[in-house]
């Protein structure tokens, strides 16, 4: 083996904090060198991140319909209070595209026409059915351009569920998107579990006729594909086999039955953890739109996070593209509010998202809060770093939360000298009084209010 | 401020804050090996040295001391 190449030590004149990939202003840009490669039938297979880029890649919600199947239904408001807040969340290039809705009950269509009634452009409402002709008389009346239906692809679900051959599904699912084009409306096609589905024995013929038959109408009536990893057994490595691999499943929709980008979609579940990185995944390789909930609430262990979607588009992108982070926390609280639980170690919106507990954290988070916070989460998303604090929070974890409680800032700021007997107070708790949990906030501004008493009432005069 | 009178009261705060003996202590101990001091007890000694001597220390610089002498030494420079 050839000697490895020599390592000599670089020493910059500043530290090189790759600000080209960690502008602390935004989530970090994520780079690529080059290509991905696949290798599918023997061809390697190129697939380029930048072409990926120049497609018009989306956000879609199903909040409302795969959401509302994993929880009791929102209420008729609720759903318009968030409906309003999605859209002002994607912003008006309408990253967040379309959202879709029941239509089945009363409350389901009345909270479909007040979400119209708002008059925002996006996201676009369509809405779900069953794959039964007699639903277009309910997509008519609600006055919706486009509907997904079911069109279940695995022999799991034509055999064993629907009772019927491949030729049957075939047929049926063919003659109701005759019959939504019929109707006016706009067929969007959920092939339920084709991760587990024969794709050149059933997938692809089905899809590549529905795309022959597409060519028949206008250009914004074409059918949409939406690929549903019903169970979640969908991956991302490449090399991996299909029905399971992404980058094959889509460059066959693609490439073998000429289902154009803007009309695949792609629509995960979270039963093997990969359900963010699938859907991300989806837009590299060929779809341009990702389906996602809000929080990622959705049938068993949920769907692909819209707010994770939102924070990935801007790492591609390297741009806000009009987007307003700021509502992820107005539509969490609002959520919270409505008695939805967010776990506290939730990516982007729970409550210790940012929080650090460990002393020697916390000594970094004071030097410099870009070595412990993933970006500006104070810029945007109006949530400056934090501290718990416990016995691991050290007096740098006590200093932080002093200065952050008194709103003292550079020069002001108290050092750890200042606040000794805070932390002092602190260690007692546990060393002498064997506690267990964290210290409280209410706790600590005693304690603030105790010691350092003139902070504490300049903090109270000023509001 | 002569440094026999800046190390007496030095040691005071040492024993008062670290619960010694002032014989315990010697110019040569390092305050957390061989004192025993903890993270709180190492600011609380920089805080003990501030209010006896009622100087301002640089914190930064404070906690880079290690042993008693040096914290003798460092000390005498605000007093002069």
């Amino acid at each position: 083996m050839a000697a490895p190449k020599p390592w000599p030590l670089v020493e910059p004149q500043a530290p090189n904090l790759l600000d080209e990939q960690f502008d602390y202003r935004l989530p970090p840009k994520i780079l690529f060198d080059g290509p991905l490669y696949e290798e599918i039938d023997g061809k390697v297979v190129r697939f380029d991140p930048q072409e990926a880029l120049a497609r018009d890649l989306v956000i879609t919600d199903t909040t409302f319909r795969d959401g509302q199947q994993a929880r009791p239904p929102y209420t008729v408001e609720q759903q318009v209070r968030l409906y309003d807040m999605l859209a002002k969340l994607g912003g008006p290039r309408g990253i967040i595209r379309q959202t879709e809705f029941f239509l089945y009950t009363k409350n389901d269509r009345k909270a479909l026409d007040q979400c119209r009634a708002l008059g925002h452009r996006y996201p676009e409402i369509t809405s779900w059915i069953r794959a039964d002709k007699g639903d277009f008389r309910l997509v008519v009346e609600a006055g919706v351009k486009e509907t997904g239906m079911l069109t279940s692809c695995s022999d799991y679900h034509i055999f064993l569920k629907l009772k019927k051959n491949r030729r049957q599904a075939f047929e049926d699912y063919l003659g109701v998107v005759e019959a939504a084009w019929e109707a006016g409306v706009r067929p969007r096609c959920h092939l339920e579990d084709v991760t587990r589905a024969d794709i050149e024995g059933f997938v692809l013929p089905f899809v590549a006729e529905l795309m022959r038959r597409s060519e028949q109408v206008a250009p914004q009536m074409r059918a949409k594909v939406r690929l549903c990893d019903t169970m979640g057994f969908g991956v991302s490595f490449p090399g991996a086999a299909l029905p399971r691999s992404i980058p094959k499943l889509i460059y066959r929709m693609t490439h073998d039955a000429g289902v154009p980008p803007e009309c695949l979609e792609w629509h995960g579940h979270n039963d093997f953890h990969k359900v963010h990185i699938n859907g991300a995944s989806a837009w590299l390789y060929g779809c341009n739109a990702l389906n996602t909930t809000l929080f990622g609430f959705g049938e068993r262990t949920g769907n692909p996070p819209l707010e994770g979607a939102v924070i990935e588009y801007i790492a591609l992108r390297g741009d806000l593209c009009g987007i307003d982070t700021r509502m992820i926390q107005e539509i969490a609280q609002y959520m919270r509010s409505a008695g939805v639980e967010i776990p506290p170690n939730y990516p982007f919106v729970g409550r210790d998202f940012n929080t650090t507990r460990a002393g020697i954290h916390a000594g970094g988070l004071r030097a410099d809060e870009r070595i412990y916070n993933i970006f500006d989460t104070a810029a945007l998303f109006g949530r400056p770093p934090r501290v718990s604090i416990t016995d691991k929070s050290g007096v740098d974890g006590v200093a932080i939360w002093v200065n952050e409680f008194l709103g003292l800032k550079g020069e002001e700021r108290l050092n750890k000298i200042k606040v000794h007997k805070v932390a002092r107070w602190v260690m007692d708790q546990y060393e002498v009084h064997q506690r267990t949990s964290a210290i409280t906030d209410e706790e600590l501004a005693v304690q603030v209010k105790e010691h350092l008493p003139e902070h504490y009432t300049r903090r109270a005069q000023s509001g | 401020m002569d440094r026999a009178e800046i190390k007496d009261r030095v040691y005071r705060v040492i024993s008062q804050v670290l619960k010694l003996e002032p014989g315990q202590i010697q110019e040569d101990h390092t305050f957390t090996v061989d004192l025993g001091a903890e993270s709180v007890q190492s600011v609380e000694l920089m805080a003990g040295f501030e209010e006896e001597f009622d100087i301002e220390m640089d914190e930064d610089e404070a906690l880079q001391v290690q042993s008693v002498g040096s914290a003798i030494d460092f000390i005498a420079r605000y007093l002069k």
